[in-house]
């Protein structure tokens, strides 16, 4: 892995191109095309709760009436929750801080660190909290872990979820695309190069040497995801903050994205096109068959774009450890059909 | 030693190496000769463990080639100079060894002692760092030795280490190999060159498809041609060559303008039998040489014989 670095390194074009691919797609380009759109969200329109100046500065006659009870049956108007459990409430234009809320009919309000559990949620920014069995309309943003049996988007401000569902899904599609050339020229290119039969007489075993290959593709590749994401983090936080009053980015399902899904996508392409490049005897049909390999990911993206998957921490969780999967046997299988002698004797 | 035992290789139906037997001694510069395609590759390549055999043995030190768990031992054991140097262009003489010695273990102390006196020997420390890409044919040739040699092996495979090379560091090149034979290194040397084989090797096998003939160079020449002794007289008399028939060791006789060219079976025996014969006949004898035959000589007149 070391002498691929070390010849990766003298590559400053390469390296230049591989550091610019994701923030160019993952960064700028979402980016580009995002904030115009978002800067379209009414700002006034949600979260029109009289008395209150902004999100996270509460007035002192929204003083917390209801810390630590149980509220059952209830209709609220511009009330102030924390630490409450609500049951079979109605509430409007209200903040609700660290509560528990079954059975309740939420509009125009914030909801923050709370755990919903059949909410129906009208004109509402829900931050860090969890939920199961939600149902309802023009969800200003998500932040966590929320699962929706049924939602109509049909406002402007709806939208912001989505984009940043398929901005993530460009951090998890780049460093599968972005290691294919470097993978696809990894073995065939040393045969190309006559310097893979020195290589070959080593004591190294084709575990090792096939592992040096892969991992020699996958660092400079998920090295320049990462800082594309923690870039592309910073920037949308930057943007959005006086969109929505707080640091959206990154949540849970992002975290888990780039920490789990992007690694084992990338890994799965890296093995991929090594297969690829030990049975090619060409560069070029090593790279061109390397197109295939990204599309499982495209399959994953394509389930995001239309709706059918929405990227919850529990879906990415699932993806990984199915990619997960999948690495560790194609690895097996790599390094069961890499062979050495075929290599040396049939390849021109 | 390096023992083989009717090593065989086939590609489908062509046979690459058949039934080569022999027994490279330690210590010893053995020398493969034979036309491309004649099998020299693929018996070094078996020797390295780079491919299996389809039939026969070898063993390199009692470790055979064929068992799964002596091929790291045995690959640990081989410095290999591949046909084509295959160096990192990219990177620098010192990168180039220092990862071949990560390849093969070597400790990170012994590995900087010894690129650095290799390097130094080669007298290219000083452009250590350079990519290596800008160095002529000679240089990565060399470096390509380096290489094999980085983790100190007992056994060094060079697959036509002067194939184009110039004159020049082509003499460089066999310096070098004559350097490591002193330091008692086993060394296996595929070539075209026979005037270089001749030169470096102890001994060498003729090899076309399978063993056509093997010993030490001299010894070959002297099994394929009559030893010819050449004698230059003052004067020869028209009936010497006439005469000669009444020595019963010469097989064959001829008059080259002042030189008598005699076939004898044992020129040390006979030449002073043939001289007195001379000067009983008042004839002046001016110098006495035996024909050599060259190693290019046996080469072609053995593969000459295996084409017919």
């Amino acid at each position: 892995m070391r002498k691929d670095l070390a010849e990766f390194r003298k590559q400053k074009l390469v390296i230049g191109s591989i550091v610019a691919m994701p923030i160019i797609l993952g960064v700028v380009m979402p980016l580009a095309t995002f904030v115009p759109i978002i800067t379209m969200i009414p700002q006034n329109e949600s979260w029109d709760i009289p008395g209150l100046v902004e999100l996270g500065s509460l007035p002192d006659d929204f003083s917390v009436p209801w810390t630590n009870r149980t509220i059952e049956e209830r209709l609220f108007t511009a009330v102030v929750f924390q630490h409450a459990t609500l049951r079979n409430v109605n509430l409007s234009n209200c903040i609700i801080v660290s509560c528990v809320l079954e059975d309740v009919i939420v509009r125009d309000s914030t909801i923050t660190d709370s755990s919903l559990d059949g909410v129906y949620l009208e004109n509402v920014t829900v931050v860090r909290s969890e939920g199961i069995k939600l149902d309802g309309r023009s969800i200003l943003s998500v932040s966590s872990n929320l699962f929706f049996i049924r939602t109509k988007p049909s406002e402007i401000h709806q939208v912001l979820p989505m984009m940043l569902n398929m901005m993530l899904m460009i951090f998890i599609i780049v460093p599968a695309t972005l290691p294919t050339i470097i993978a696809t020229y990894s073995i065939v290119g040393e045969k190309n190069n006559r310097s893979l039969e020195p290589l070959l007489a080593t004591p190294t075993t084709d575990g090792e040497l096939l592992a040096g290959k892969i991992f020699s593709s996958f660092v400079p590749s998920m090295g320049s995801t990462f800082l594309a994401f923690c870039l592309g983090v910073v920037l949308l936080d930057v943007i959005l903050l006086p969109q929505v009053g707080y640091p959206l980015m990154p949540n849970l399902t992002w975290i888990l994205s780039i920490v789990l899904l992007a690694p084992t996508t990338c890994l799965m392409s890296v093995l991929a096109c090594v297969l690829v490049s030990s049975k090619v005897s060409d560069v070029r049909a090593a790279q061109q068959l390397g197109g295939f390999v990204v599309m499982p990911v495209v399959v994953l993206m394509l389930g995001v774009l239309s709706g059918f998957l929405f990227l919850s921490p529990l879906t990415v969780v699932v993806f990984a450890g199915l990619y997960g999967c999948l690495d560790i046997g194609l690895f097996y299988f790599v390094r069961a059909v890499f062979n050495r002698e075929k290599i040396l004797t049939t390849w021109k | 030693m390096i023992s083989c035992d009717g090593l065989t290789k086939t590609f489908g139906s062509i046979t690459a190496i058949q039934d080569f037997t022999l027994e490279i001694p330690d210590g010893c510069v053995f020398g493969l000769l034979g036309p491309n395609g004649a099998g020299k590759t693929t018996t070094m390549r078996m020797l390295s463990c780079l491919i299996q055999p389809t039939s026969g043995k070898a063993w390199i030190d009692s470790y055979d080639i064929g068992n799964k768990a002596d091929v790291q031992k045995i690959r640990r054991m081989i410095g290999l100079l591949p046909e084509v140097p295959g160096l990192y262009e990219t990177l620098g003489a010192y990168k180039n060894l220092d990862f071949y010695g990560q390849f093969y273990g070597v400790p990170k102390q012994r590995r900087e002692e010894s690129i650095k006196t290799t390097l130094t020997n080669l007298g290219l420390w000083d452009r250590r760092n350079e990519p290596v890409g800008g160095f002529s044919k000679g240089m990565k040739q060399k470096i390509a030795i380096a290489r094999a040699l980085t983790h100190d092996p007992k056994y060094i495979f060079l697959d036509e280490p002067t194939a184009s090379l110039d004159p020049v560091a082509a003499k460089l090149v066999r310096e070098y190999i004559l350097d490591l034979k002193k330091q008692g290194n086993t060394i296996l040397i595929n070539t075209h060159n026979l005037s270089e084989a001749e030169r470096i090797c102890d001994s060498v096998a003729v090899v076309k498809n399978k063993i056509v003939k093997v010993g030490r160079p001299k010894e070959l020449a002297r099994g394929l041609f009559a030893r010819t002794v050449s004698i230059t007289l003052q004067k020869i008399p028209s009936s010497l060559l006439a005469e000669t028939s009444s020595l019963g060791f010469v097989s064959e006789a001829q008059v080259n303008g002042n030189q008598l060219v005699l076939r004898v079976k044992d020129p040390e025996r006979d030449n002073p039998k043939v001289i007195s014969w001379l000067i009983q006949k008042g004839l002046q004898v001016q110098f006495v040489s035996e024909e050599e035959y060259s190693l290019e000589d046996v080469y072609l007149k053995l593969i000459e014989g295996e084409d017919r």
